[in-house]
């Protein structure tokens, strides 16, 4: 019975979102504050239902509850508690149920905490956001339903996917989810802004901190995905262009555009056009990722279900979204016309030119995933597009994207000249040759030399800039450090991912017991293999020893799992570091004793997730800055 | 409390929410659209000057900067509709009970729409004595039955087995999983279940099937059925030796007048053929014509699944093509290289079923909105050619 309540929960959730949607707009055509002031409640009572219905699902796996398909097919009594609960969004219809409560819940924090934004201007961002959640609603009750029930109830569940099994799982969609959906909320500003008819400061004020919320979300869950990727599917790999990272990728690159487009168009009144078009088209990214997911176009360990009525149901309500978003635009471009001018030379080209590369960047991602299955869907024959293609398209546009990124802030507004930018930028230009100097007699690998040269480019820019601001009257706000400190994640990140693709050693080898093998100084022992049972798993767990210049300084104990249904799983052992991994996956037993091996020695493979925390948290940091409690006198 | 009773009571909470909300309004924030822009516009003239301190923009820059702000600011003040001054209204109650009204029906007739109805009660409640029931009416009564005996072994059984019969493998794999829970000592259960589980995997005794036909034969080593399947499970593994011993060992132990007798001879002389000279190979030509509404572009993706099966015994696959629409020519010849198993060629086999089943999916269950066309019962010693229509 709780089942059908959580069903039922669902139900008025979604009767709640139309209501909030078509009250409010009948309140503000009719001049009617009650109605329209009900936006917000409406959204509070959608919001609650939501709750209720996930709490259903989730009191679902936890009691075991197999006459619901959806726990039937994704847990068992054996499931660990903790991965229960995470089971929840483990597969396409819980994974939704999340999505819809995240997006509710962005929703609400809008509600309660835009306190300086007009309530007729948040209403109408309210009522975008109930078309947005009735959509979901609607897509999850007519083609997902979570509470669908089973004529015969059976004893034993299925098993979650085993891949899914772990602390990851639990916190990498959320985040994920939270920056995905995030973009909603920019999307909802930009579409209440056009219909309002009243593109103005205020829009472009308010909507900046909650984007840069949304990025620095979309930024962590990207960043964790990665790190899970890394350690639980055994490859060692921390990005491997697979589609669904690329669905993921292209939003957080046109995010990264909006969030700089919008810090123009709010203080110079400039790049209005670009501001509203990356809005529309962020989200829309993020709706098309969730289409490519949902739709089982692609195959990956992303993909949850191959049902062509749900890719149907999202096409069209992409369609939808984004048609329309395109006719407002189209509608109100009067309105975006700007006569705020700019010199060439100036931090608006700045910021312009890095938009330009930024969207590239995305538009070459975008070829790369769409491409394939456009040839595929037409019939004209399979292609693959993998990694050779991305690091030739997207690497040579982002370089000098990250050289413009440090140049910008030094660069003054609406014109500027060379003479006065080299003048002051001319000791750091020095310093950046003298220290690539020095890194010439430590490595000629021109990647590693190409990596390290744009990693001192950005700290000694980024570090002269904070200096300079330092010295000057005031202390620079909060949004300053977000940005030096977002910058210095992506030189972290730089460096990361290429000393470790370039410096990592990967072996593939049969071992004896006892044998030793040496890599870069690490000495691998193979101590043998142990039978082990667990819960809902039973395996070998391999014994390496690893010693450095003679010390003992780690054992790993890579395992080789088999699942009670029957699943096998790889899970590495990683003896981590700052400055390397050592990464030990367990193969196949060979006989007498031997088993198979694939030892990873990985420098500088942290800088990678590093990198992403800092541009993470940079975000967050700007998105508190104290221009954005600025009071405004009530009327 | 009953269901209906929540229902009630989350509709009342909603409906107490809605209306305390339309008749006590939230105050609006007061923050008025013109105001908000002023206050944004001085906050910018504010970050200017500091800009101009701090070096970020020059001095001439500055001016037209500062006439840029001004400028921008009254075009916003020009666009603002004054709209946000909205009157207290009060609702009038025949409205209130509009939305009311709304929200039920909305809420209960959606969960009516999007709920299904229990199966139990789309069947005809009313059959006539003289007929025999209908596999899918025992279907239907085993699984009320158990709703309220839901412990009783033999039934989860048995309804696994008709489940089986009427293809419905998730029903049926469910029911024996069921029956296996309550009782895993019963060897002809083991055997079903094995076979069941194989057929959900296209006849590949591996995994749990195998393990299942292991624990049958651990509990009574002498049963023909668990021998005749461990057989199966060493074709699979290509161990021939092992299955002929097996199957031997099975037919010593069936009594001379078991019609199964001659399935098993039958089995044993091909497996000789197998291992020893090759065989004659025969084929299928099956002529499939398809009415004009699948010929439309909608059916262009769906699959056609051609194939044939033993006419008696177990409804899987010998040989089979699986074909998308659009690449359909009108005829399927199966041949041996269409096989499903190699140790069981189409040319083995003898009196099959042609099966041509139009599949949205194309999983190999028969899924919900499949059609199927079955042909009669057909002789492939001589090389038959059929038509079949598929409307």
């Amino acid at each position: 019975m709780l089942v059908e309540i959580g069903h039922f929960a669902l139900i008025l959730a979604l009767v709640f979102a139309l209501l909030q949607v078509s009250l409010p707009i009948l309140g503000m055509v009719k001049n009617n504050v009650a109605l329209a002031q009900l936006a917000k409640p409406l959204l509070w009572g959608q919001f609650f239902w939501i709750i209720v219905s996930f709490a259903v699902l989730m009191n679902a796996f936890v009691v075991d509850d197999f006459s619901v398909k959806y726990v039937a097919n994704n847990s068992n009594t054996d499931l660990p508690s903790m991965f229960k609960i995470s089971a929840v969004w483990g597969a396409h219809e819980g994974s939704l149920l999340l999505w819809a409560m995240i997006l509710a819940g962005w929703s609400v924090a809008v509600s309660l905490f835009s306190k300086r934004l007009p309530a007729e201007v948040l209403n109408h961002i309210l009522v975008v956001l109930g078309f947005i959640s009735i959509g979901f609603l609607l897509f999850l009750l007519i083609t997902s339903n979570p509470f669908e029930r089973l004529d015969i109830i059976p004893l034993q569940g299925r098993e979650l996917n085993p891949l899914l099994q772990d602390f990851g799982l639990i916190i990498h969609p959320p985040m994920l989810y939270m920056g995905y959906v995030g973009l909603a909320i920019p999307f909802a500003f930009v579409l209440s802004s056009l219909v309002r008819g009243q593109l103005d400061s205020t829009w472009l004020r308010w909507s900046r901190p909650w984007t840069l919320i949304a990025w620095a979300f979309l930024t962590f869950g990207i960043t964790l995905g990665s790190w899970w990727a890394y350690y639980e599917l055994g490859w060692g790999g921390w990005w491997f262009w697979d589609p669904v990272e690329n669905a993921s990728f292209m939003p957080w690159l046109v995010a990264t555009a909006l969030v700089h487009s919008l810090s123009v168009s709010e203080k110079r009144g400039a790049f209005k056009h670009w501001t509203v078009l990356l809005a529309i088209s962020g989200f829309s990214l993020s709706l098309l990722g969730t289409f490519l997911v949902r739709s089982g176009i692609l195959t990956s360990v992303h993909s949850f279900a191959s049902d062509p009525a749900r890719g149907l149901f999202i096409l069209i309500f992409l369609v939808i979204v984004i048609g329309g978003s395109l006719t407002l635009y189209a509608w109100r471009a009067n309105l975006m016309r700007s006569s705020n001018s700019f010199a060439p030379l100036s931090r608006e080209s700045g910021l312009l030119i890095n938009n330009i590369l930024l969207v590239a960047a995305m538009l070459s991602v975008f070829l790369g995933t769409l491409y394939p299955l456009l040839l595929d869907s037409l019939g004209l024959g399979k292609i693959s597009v993998g990694p050779p293609y991305f690091d030739a398209v997207f690497v040579p546009i982002m370089i000098p994207a990250v050289l413009v990124m440090v140049i910008g802030p030094f660069l003054r507004w609406k014109k500027d000249n060379t003479s006065r930018v080299f003048g002051l930028l001319k000791t750091v230009w020095i310093g950046v040759a003298a220290l690539f100097l020095v890194a010439l007699f430590l490595t000629d690998n021109i990647f590693v030399l190409l990596a390290v040269f744009l990693f001192i480019w950005i700290v000694l820019h980024s570090l002269v800039l904070l200096t300079q601001r330092l010295q000057q009257k005031g202390r620079p706000s909060s949004a300053f450090f977000g940005m030096l400190l977002a910058h210095i994640g992506i030189a972290v990140f730089v460096l990361g991912a290429t000393v470790t693709t370039q410096f990592g050693i990967e072996k593939d080898l049969k071992m004896e017991l006892n044998e030793t093998i040496d890599i870069k100084g690490y000495q691998f022992t193979f101590k043998g293999v142990d039978n082990f049972n667990y819960e809902n798993y039973r395996g070998h767990k391999g014994v390496i020893e690893i010693a450095y210049a003679g010390d003992k300084i780690a054992t790993l104990k890579p395992e080789k799992r088999q699942y009670v249904t029957g699943m096998p799983m790889t899970e590495a052992a990683i003896d981590p570091s700052l400055y390397r991994d050592l990464y030990v996956a367990l193969g196949e037993s060979l006989g007498d004793d031997a088993w198979s091996l694939r030892l990873y020695y990985k420098p500088l493979i942290r800088l990678i997730w590093l990198g992403g925390i800092l541009i993470a948290l940079g975000a967050l940091l700007a998105a508190f800055d104290r221009r954005y409690r600025l009071k405004v006198v009530k009327s | 409390m009953s269901m209906i009773m929540w229902f009630v009571l989350m509709i009342a909470i909603s409906t107490v929410w809605l209306v305390w909300f339309l008749k006590n309004p939230l105050k609006s924030n007061l923050f008025n659209l013109e105001k908000s822009n002023v206050a944004l516009g001085k906050q910018k003239q504010a970050e200017l000057e500091q800009d101009l301190r701090q070096n970020l923009i020059d001095e001439s820059e500055f001016n037209q900067a500062k006439q840029e702000i001004t400028q921008t600011l009254a075009i916003e003040l020009n666009q603002a509709t004054g709209s946000d001054t909205l009157a207290q209204k009060n609702i009038p109650l025949w409205s209130i009970g509009l939305m009311v009204v709304f929200l039920v029906v909305a809420s209960l007739g959606i969960y009516q729409l999007l709920t299904p109805q229990p199966k139990a009660e789309s069947t005809p409640q009313v059959v006539e004595q003289s007929e025999p029931p209908s596999l899918k009416q025992s279907m239907t009564k085993l699984k009320q039955y158990l709703l309220e005996k839901p412990d009783d072994f033999e039934a989860w059984q048995t309804l696994g087995l008709v489940s089986f019969e009427l293809d419905e493998m998730e029903d049926s794999l469910s029911a024996y999983e069921r029956s296996y829970q309550l009782n895993p000592k019963n060897v002809s259960m083991l055997v079903e279940y094995a076979s069941a589980i194989a057929t959900s995997q296209n006849d590949q005794f591996t995994g749990r099937a195998s393990t299942l036909v292991r624990e049958a034969l651990e509990i009574n080593p002498d049963a023909p059925d668990a021998l005749y399947l461990a057989g199966l499970v060493a074709v699979n593994a290509q161990e021939f030796d092992l299955s002929r011993q097996l199957w031997k060992k099975a037919l010593s132990l069936l009594p001379q007048d078991h019609p199964d007798r001659p399935l098993l001879e039958d089995i044993l002389v091909e497996l000789a053929q197998i291992q020893g000279k090759p065989m004659p190979e025969h084929q299928v030509v099956i002529n499939v014509s398809l009415s004009d509404r699948l010929r439309q572009d909608g059916f262009k993706n769906h699959y056609l699944m051609v194939y044939v099966k033993a006419a008696q015994g177990r409804p899987m696959p010998i040989a089979i093509q699986k074909i998308k629409l659009k690449d359909f020519t009108g005829v399927v010849t199966l041949t041996d290289e269409n096989s499903v198993m190699p140790s069981k060629k189409l040319s083995q086999s003898r009196q099959v079923i042609a099966v041509v089943r139009l599949s949205q999916s194309g999983a190999a269950m028969k899924q919900v909105g499949d059609i199927q066309v079955l042909s009669q019962v057909i002789d492939i010693r001589n090389n038959p050619t059929l038509d079949l229509q598929v409307e």
